[in-house]
């Protein structure tokens, strides 16, 4: 079975072939666009076509569907009917197949689950870096408060931790919400705007 | 009575046709709602489609025939969709690169000077080249189920060009037209604006066919969310039908046209230059480089004209070229569900609300008018522009199958049954 890989992100896309390589019998390429394989996909015949959502060459394999004179081996949207929630769990993984009309579901599905496996692995990848980047920029923000305080109040820095706490119990925000507005707030009153 | 939901996401396609919602968005029409909206550019059509049904999009700016055909089954599973209003009339166009228009020139040169310029030359240079064992000439088109496949398959037909035996037809997302045409990759494309302007000003494409020229009323895009969704937020629904009415109605003020260029032109909505939004904005772009900036003529119609009236005739017009091309069976059935995904009940409650008159009829005779008309079924009467087809074929939705019968040109294996 020919996979075809198409994925902006090389990656991801890596990775989604890695995976596929326990899967035989198999042959796997991969491209960034369709633009790398000019406008003809039959000289790759692919069985299977596993496509990123964020890939704007969606609407091109929706063309292949008609059957025309220079498109004899019309492609359709995969959707596998016999696992509930798998087209969903896709489109929010945001990826999608196509397979070449008639080809047996049961052969398709492990290739589909391996791809989405892949999509759903590298999304939780990139929301955790964003959110270790925001962590970070959180402790930061909360830093230059509590220095603010123990300059301008004169007390350690304990003591400036636990009234950004208490600041922040009593107003039920985030402690890195207060500690942002604190410094916004000392900017301004040193007549520093924003 | 509050809103069922406040934040509201809805998709949309990089074209000058989003923008009765970028207008409702920048104007602040949502907010005056009570609605936090966020328009979402997205990949591709198909994205669309998937994300509205999945439920990750609230609603969405579509192609009208995209929404006949989910509802039906089309090209993807069933999901049940609703186009409670259109967001504009005409706006797209047909273009060639200049080396084919220059053969054309040659090959038929009258078909080449009329006001609506056929494609008899075009099958004359399909047949040449034919026979000197050169390939067929590729035109694209921006998705299966779209006024643009079925414009461009209408006028190839009509000048005795067989879509699917000439010429290759392929699919290009909208942004990347012109530089496909640029490539060599594509002979020509048939598209909204602003990309056809784009390209007759960069000198490598020349127009052959606005939307306005073809139909003259050509229905396009919709604002379409699923059918459960709409059942279950109607407030949110009527809220969202307002603010976008309202943004209609100022998009079509010659004088906000300016405005309009520099809203689009923002990365966030179309993203191109404002120079070429302008051409098809402020007039109608040049058929070529040299040419003059043409008049207004109606090239695109946000609100006049019952413009954003979800026509049921649009709908079942759809269909007919859908089984005219052997994108659907030949089934009486087919054709109550794809009227009845236009919604003309939720529109009208929605222009009463905001003082825009509505049509009291769901249907009419489309292509009927050689000259513009008088609509007088409504509480106050509606201008109409003159809407004849190209080959002066009217589309009456009583004689549907008759209509779709008497075409000369379809698909070459027949419709499936």
């Amino acid at each position: 079975m020919r996979v075809f890989i198409i994925d902006p992100d090389e990656a991801r896309a890596a990775l989604v072939a890695e995976g596929l390589a326990d899967i035989k019998p198999l042959e796997v390429r991969r491209v960034a666009s369709l633009d790398a394989v000019g406008a003809d996909l039959d000289a790759f015949a692919p069985d299977v076509i596993v496509v990123a959502c964020e890939s704007s060459d969606r609407d091109t394999l929706e063309g292949l569907r008609e059957v025309t004179e220079a498109n004899p081996r019309p492609v359709v949207m995969f959707v596998d009917r016999s696992a509930p929630g798998l087209a969903q769990a896709a489109v929010e993984a945001g990826v999608a197949a196509y397979v070449v009309d008639g080809l047996a579901p049961g052969r398709i599905r492990p290739v589909l689950e391996v791809a989405l496996s892949r999509f759903q692995l590298m999304q939780g990848l990139r929301s955790d870096l964003t959110k270790a980047r925001a962590d970070l920029a959180s402790r930061k923000t909360i830093e230059r408060a509590k220095g603010l305080l123990m300059k301008e109040r004169g007390i350690d820095e304990e003591a400036a931790y636990g009234s950004l706490r208490s600041l922040a119990m009593n107003t039920g925000r985030p402690i890195a919400a207060v500690a942002a507005d604190l410094i916004a707030y000392a900017n301004v009153l040193k007549g520093g705007g924003q | 009575m509050s809103l069922e939901k406040t934040h509201v996401d809805l998709g949309f396609i990089p074209l000058t046709d989003c923008a009765p919602l970028a207008a409702a968005k920048t104007l602040g029409f949502y907010e005056e709602e009570g609605l936090d909206v966020s328009l979402i550019a997205q990949a591709s059509w198909a994205n669309v489609r998937d994300r509205l049904a999945a439920g990750l999009l609230d609603g969405a700016h579509m192609l009208g025939p995209m929404a006949v055909a989910q509802s039906l089954g089309l090209g993807s599973d069933a999901t049940a969709i609703i186009a409670p209003m259109a967001l504009n009339l005409n706006g797209s166009a047909i273009t060639v690169s200049t080396a084919v228009a220059d053969r054309l020139r040659q090959l038929d040169p009258d078909g080449m000077a009329a006001p609506r310029r056929s494609a008899e030359g075009l099958a004359r240079l399909a047949a040449a080249r034919r026979a000197e064992g050169l390939p067929p000439l590729t035109f694209a088109v921006v998705f299966p189920y779209s006024i643009h496949n079925y414009q461009l398959r209408y006028w190839l037909a009509a000048g005795g060009v067989r879509p699917d035996h000439d010429v290759r037809l392929t699919v290009v997302p909208p942004p990347r037209m012109v530089e496909k045409l640029a490539a060599g990759e594509i002979d020509g494309f048939c598209v909204t604006a602003p990309w056809n302007g784009l390209a007759v000003r960069r000198g490598i494409g020349e127009i052959v066919l606005f939307a306005s020229d073809w139909w003259g009323a050509t229905p396009d895009k919709v604002l379409g969310v699923t059918n459960n969704w709409a059942e279950e937020n109607p407030r949110t629904l009527q809220a969202i039908l307002r603010a976008t009415l309202r943004g209609a109605a100022w998009c079509d003020e010659p004088e906000n046209r300016p405005t309009l260029a520099s809203i689009l032109a923002q990365p966030a909505y179309v993203g191109a230059p404002e120079a070429a939004l302008r051409l098809s904005l402020l007039g109608s772009p040049p058929l070529t480089q040299a040419a003059p900036v043409g008049p207004e003529r109606d090239y695109i119609v946000f609100n006049r004209y019952a413009a954003n009236f979800p026509w049921r005739s649009h709908a079942l017009w759809f269909l007919s070229q859908m089984q005219r091309w052997g994108q659907a069976p030949r089934d009486p059935a087919l054709e109550p569900a794809a009227a009845a995904v236009y919604r003309p009940d939720l529109y009208r409650t929605a222009a009463a609300a905001v003082g825009q008159a509505a049509p009291r009829v769901d249907l009419k005779v489309e292509g009927a008018h050689a000259e513009p008309w008088i609509l007088g079924d409504t509480p106050s009467s509606l201008a109409m522009p003159a809407d004849r087809l190209l080959d002066g074929r009217a589309f009456d939705p009583a004689d549907f199958a008759g209509y779709v019968d008497g075409f000369e040109v379809g698909h070459p294996a027949g419709t499936p049954d």
